[in-house]
């Protein structure tokens, strides 16, 4: 069974991950029809304001869910997703990605115990940091892993 | 009295919900209920104190914890300084026969919670690993377990002749109250509570809507 | 229409929202997303992967989350919101999102919002708390 302890000793707040990203207008506008959104500001590419919505930044993942050498204990399944946004998302901006695992924690589950890891994405524009995104990742452990 | 068995705030690592905004919620939505117990995740939160809380909104605020067993998660009332050194709180691997016997031993109670559930209640373990000894009591009615899962918590406590009692789970400020139990006299503290689980005689109530 | 933190109350019912789940609306969504697999779009292949149908992307859940804080509050600047994917969210089944408003911070002018995604039988599917800043 893996140590949780040494694990977060040496995976986390190390990044893993740069990725470039895009936010294209045509995807930022069907993003916001299918969610329901209504407002011209994320439907209206010629609105003054027009931005894409401040979930966007959630469609944005790295090459790989976990860093290359990670011990495979099992297949992580999605448990969930943060996002905090720290300014508008303005259409052609040209993000950088960076991530790394932010928390890892453990409960129980029927069939063992069952590992939590979050990987954060930080999203920056420039020098500027616009965006947060955490995706909370399930393991259900091997037995013998 | 009424009292909401199963929360969790923000001192979990799933809980979302502020307690001073439970204790408004109550009052703004009228929520039946005259108190609840918070029940960290593997935890005792021994620092906090509510007690200011408590009396602005007119609510009975306790503290208890829900700890991990083999038998699945495990909600613990009468929590104290001597029963913190008894067990670890936080390990994931708790022996609920040791948690039972460290409960008794230093005027606690354990009771298992949302047994109905697939992953994380006592019924999936029963067939496997047998009927515990010493179990009195199990949480029929769980505000986050759908229908059938309170159904199957129902029908291992009438199997088993267990006690049931209620408890909303809630992680959110929004689900507290959606169940809870009714106790006969009241009740304002942590003994007195674990006096009133001890006595087995309370009923557990549900406010959500059918599944 | 404008809704500033001064029109909020404690407690406030967000108007429901009744999400467009249909095969062509997440079709729509996952192209936009850049989600290329047929466990979103086309219930067989989901079934071959041993769920019970298609289901909705757990971030099309959340965007729905955001569109229903923007129908209510146009103006509204989001700054977390946090979502929990609890159970699968089946395409082409009706579903209810619902909002309320649970902590106000007057310094900030900010609130924060329970939310819900629940299927026809009342389960909570999808759970989650944004914090907004209101003009």
């Amino acid at each position: 069974m893996m140590d949780l302890e040494e694990l977060k000793g040496d995976w986390l707040n190390l990044d893993f991950d740069e990725r470039e990203f895009e936010v294209k207008p045509d995807e930022a506008v069907d993003f916001a029809r299918a969610a329901g959104e209504t407002a011209p500001r994320f439907l209206d590419p010629s609105d003054p304001d027009f931005q894409a919505p401040a979930t966007f930044t959630a469609r944005f993942h790295g090459r790989r869910l976990l860093p290359e050498e990670f011990p495979k204990i099992g297949l992580p399944l999605d448990a969930g997703k943060a996002v905090m946004p720290k300014r508008p998302l303005r259409a052609g901006a040209k993000l950088i990605g960076k991530s790394h695992l932010h928390e890892i924690y453990e409960k129980t589950g029927r069939s063992g115990r069952m590992i939590f890891l979050v990987s954060r994405m930080e999203l920056f524009e420039g020098q500027e940091l616009v965006s947060i995104v955490d995706s909370r990742m399930v393991i259900r452990e091997k037995p013998g892993s | 009295m009424i009292l909401d068995l199963h929360t969790h705030s923000v001192k979990s690592d799933d809980g979302r919900a502020k307690v001073a905004n439970y204790g408004q919620w109550i009052r703004k939505k009228e929520i039946p209920i005259d108190g609840f117990v918070l029940t960290e995740h593997r935890q005792f939160d021994a620092e906090s104190d509510y007690s200011d809380l408590a009396r602005k909104h007119g609510l009975i605020i306790l503290k208890g914890s829900e700890v991990e067993t083999e038998y699945g998660h495990v909600l613990v009332f009468g929590v104290t300084p001597a029963l913190q050194q008894a067990f670890d709180f936080s390990d994931i691997r708790l022996p609920l026969a040791r948690v039972l016997e460290a409960c008794e031993e230093h005027g606690a109670v354990a009771a298992p919670c949302h047994p109905g559930r697939t992953r994380v209640g006592m019924c999936a373990h029963v067939d496997e690993l047998g009927v515990p000894p010493g179990v009195r009591m199990v949480e029929t009615l769980n505000g986050g377990s759908r229908g059938s899962e309170d159904q199957a918590a129902q029908a291992l406590a009438e199997q088993q002749g267990y006690k049931g009692f209620g408890g909303s789970d809630s992680h959110i400020v929004s689900h507290v109250g959606r169940c809870a139990t009714r106790f006969p006299g009241p009740i304002a503290s942590e003994s007195e509570l674990v006096e009133a689980l001890r006595a087995l005689d309370f009923e557990a109530l549900s406010w959500k809507a059918p599944s | 229409m404008t809704r500033g933190f001064d029109d909020v109350e404690f407690g406030e019912d967000l108007p429901e929202l009744r999400p467009d789940t249909s095969v062509a609306n997440v079709t729509l969504f996952t192209k936009a997303a850049g989600m290329f697999t047929g466990r979103f779009t086309d219930h067989e292949a989901a079934r071959k992967q041993g769920l019970p149908g298609a289901i909705v992307p757990g971030i099309m859940s959340q965007a729905i989350f955001a569109a229903m804080i923007h129908r209510w509050a146009p103006e509204a600047e989001l700054q977390t919101i946090d979502t929990v994917f609890r159970a699968p969210v089946i395409v082409d089944q009706p579903h209810r999102v619902t909002g309320v408003v649970t902590d106000m911070d007057d310094e900030t002018r900010s609130v924060e919002i329970d939310l819900t995604l629940q299927n026809e039988a009342g389960e909570t599917r999808v759970l989650g708390t944004a914090t907004v800043r209101l003009p």
